[in-house]
């Protein structure tokens, strides 16, 4: 692991968070309240994968009794597959406020059995996606109407007490690892910015200023920016479908997108009101590439790449909206991953749990 | 006769099993009795201690988790962690804005509390409610990220963007989610945890009264500037033309001395975010001072100075400006 800058060490995560394979089964972990980024040889022990299904009944429940917590005091944070063995590997939090805890968890997907992933002694990089100032910048003082959080210093004949401390921090919602970069989407807990940061892999001392803007356009009249929620690449990486918290989705190419300029997107469909993206996966049906959308209004959306990239532009409100689309009847699906060729993974939420449940590609 | 009891073995926290016989199956599982048909056990170590047996965690106990241990498939014992209680003394210490009348497409709100606090909460513990003391269902951005800063005290608070943005099947579908003339709460409930698991010593609100949407860049050369003496410490203040955001305010303007150098100094945002005062550490210098402006500042409704929200293609004026970050010239008198 070595050739990708990975040493031995200890993952030092403070939250679970977004996770995804990169190159050689390594996996990458966000943790917000650190933030960072790590990349992590999980050194899965599974031998290769065919393409079996998987499924696990109320997997929330086994993930919670494996770390001896009830299920109200586990969160599944995020779901990826690793791509030789297909096992399945989760990031949960596991209680809350101080007593909280991130873990990695593997779920072998041969008997099902639960364990976590040691984090401590395992090759380990890491990458900061904190932009805010140094603590020490003394232009950043912030005087406190109330409580006792900061410093007193004396100003003048004065003791006031100060705040040095930033506190913005960027949230990291999804990531995907393509041709040698990491694309991370994130959500600002100040300004409202649309920027998809892209981070070389291996990683450098010093992430270079590599943000992405994508705007788009509401029916030809008004453009916008906003956070993207999630996205997928597909077309071998050429390509990327993005949902934004605002709900349209937006296509672009990635050889278009040039570091400190603005992109516009082609917007090719909206989820529409009440509704917010989840996740995406690609997969192909019938040798063409087609992609899935979770969301939290309706069922599982299923768009054909074809129709994407001949979709035009958005610009009238017309309905259906945007590029065709299929809804499949499939409620309550929270995170996807490609199990292999033959199954879409889902972990899917009911009023008795939450599960993992293989999806036949085919039948989709 | 099986006992089981809390225990420490060595450094580690344990349960401690007596009166089984050698070689009996030990399992550990979170939770009641009935809730573990068909689950794995609790991770952890069996270590021999004395005439008993003790079981380590992988994980530590959690306080207030029930724990039952079952030997040779049987029940043997049910022990609830004890519950570390703490009085409740984390509050509101603000909610922002603080400026009482806001534009309909409000963007975005900050509640600050007196302590660190647990994630998870903010989506039921956090509404908006109007006039008539209906809960406001939608009109905050759901979604499972909440926003903290790194401390976990202040909590960032985003309306729905797709009801706010003019176009979007959203906005169309359910508009805007405040009315103009009409007012409403936000409102945080007790039930809200710190970090320490324990509700707020109280609830907050506050209220706002909704006037027409703002939809304009931030115009640096609208503002009104206070020139404090020289050889002084006194406050250089700014006077804004309509309020902006409490979190950006605090990092976005930056004084520049006659050296070229930033001026160390302390910033306080004022009432309502219309103005903002910044002494210096160590007294005005002779010269020209500037003020620069972060053009990604913006107003209550996401316009910074860079660009307009939901910008109006067919409007010039609102083009955005991709100049570099405007500054305020001014010399202590």
């Amino acid at each position: 692991m070595s050739e990708y800058g990975l040493r031995v060490g200890t993952v030092e995560v403070r939250s679970a968070g977004p996770i995804g394979f990169g190159p050689a089964g390594i996996l990458f972990m966000a943790d917000n309240v650190a933030a960072k980024v790590f990349a992590v040889d999980v050194a899965d022990p599974g031998p290769d994968a065919g393409s079996e299904p998987f499924d696990l009944e109320n997997v929330d429940a086994h993930i919670a009794s494996v770390l001896g917590c009830e299920v109200d005091d586990l969160v599944i944070k995020d779901m990826a597959v690793h791509p030789r063995s297909h096992n399945v590997y989760l990031s949960v939090q596991r209680g809350r406020g101080d007593a909280g805890q991130a873990v990695l968890v593997r779920i072998d997907h041969l008997d099902g059995t639960v364990a976590d992933v040691p984090l401590a002694g395992v090759p380990v990089a890491q990458v900061s996606i904190a932009d805010a100032p140094g603590t020490d910048d003394e232009r950043f003082d912030v005087i406190l109407p109330q409580g006792d959080e900061g410093d007193e210093i004396q100003v003048g004949d004065r003791t006031i007490r100060v705040l040095r401390q930033p506190i913005r921090t960027s949230t990291v919602t999804d990531m995907a690892y393509v041709d040698g970069a990491l694309l991370v989407a994130g959500l600002s807990n100040e300004e409202f910015s649309s920027k998809l940061r892209r981070i070389p892999f291996p990683f450098a001392d010093a992430v270079a200023d590599n943000n992405l803007e994508i705007y788009h356009v509401s029916h030809g009249k008004w453009e916008t920016a906003a956070p993207i929620r999630t996205f997928v690449p597909y077309d071998g990486g050429r390509c990327i479908l993005a949902s934004y918290t605002c709900t349209p989705v937006v296509h672009f190419d990635l050889a278009d997108l040039t570091p400190g300029t603005k992109t516009v997107g082609r917007t090719v469909a909206e989820l529409g009101a009440m509704n917010q993206p989840l996740d995406m996966v690609s997969f192909v049906q019938d040798e063409k590439e087609h992609l899935l959308v979770a969301n939290t209004s309706h069922g599982l959306i299923k768009i054909a790449c074809a129709d994407i990239d001949c979709q035009a532009p958005l610009t009238a409100p017309t309905e259906p909206i945007g590029a065709p689309r299929e809804t499949e009847d499939l409620q309550g699906i929270t995170r996807l991953a490609n199990l292999n060729g033959a199954y879409v993974l889902a972990l899917q939420a009911d009023s008795d749990g939450q599960h993992l449940r293989s999806l036949k590609t085919a039948s989709l | 006769m099986t006992a089981v009891s809390w225990s420490r073995c060595g450094d580690e926290d344990c349960i401690r099993i007596e009166g089984i016989a050698p070689g009996a199956d030990i399992r550990v599982h979170a939770g009641a009795p009935v809730a573990m048909d068909g689950l794995p056990g609790t991770a952890g170590r069996l270590l021999r201690d004395g005439d008993g047996e003790c079981f380590a965690p992988r994980f530590a106990f959690i306080a207030g988790t029930t724990y039952t241990v079952v030997v040779d498939g049987a029940t043997a014992g049910v022990l609830v962690r004890p519950a570390q209680e703490h009085p409740a003394t984390t509050e509101v210490l603000a909610v922002y804005p603080t400026e009482t009348t806001v534009p309909r497409n409000l963007l975005r709100c900050y509640v600050r509390f007196s302590a660190p606090m647990s994630e998870g909460y903010a989506a039921d513990h956090v509404r908006l409610v109007d006039h008539g003391g209906e809960i406001m269902v939608g009109a905050l951005l759901a979604g499972d990220h909440e926003l903290w800063d790194a401390t976990r005290r202040r909590l960032t608070i985003l309306f729905d963007p797709g009801r706010i943005k003019r176009g979007l099947v959203p906005h169309r579908q359910a508009g805007y989610p405040l009315q103009v003339g009409v007012s409403f709460r936000l409102v945080v409930d007790p039930g809200f945890r710190d970090a320490l698991g324990t509700p707020l010593r109280t609830g907050a609100e506050r209220s706002y009264q909704v006037n027409d949407d703002e939809r304009r860049h931030v115009n640096p050369g609208r503002w009104t500037l206070t020139i404090p003496r020289g050889d002084t410490n006194e406050a250089l203040e700014i006077a804004f033309e309509r309020p902006l955001d409490h979190g950006l305010l605090g990092r976005c303007l930056h004084v520049v001395g006659p050296d070229g150098r930033p001026v160390a100094g302390t910033v306080e945002i004022g009432t309502g975010e219309r103005s903002w005062r910044f002494a210096p550490r160590n007294g005005w210098a002779h010269g020209s001072h500037h003020v620069v402006v972060d053009p990604v500042l913006e107003d209550l409704a996401g316009n910074s100075v860079s660009r307009v929200f939901d910008r109006d293609l067919a409007r010039l004026e609102d083009r955005p400006v991709n100049a570099p970050p405007p500054t305020l010239t001014f010399s202590p008198h």
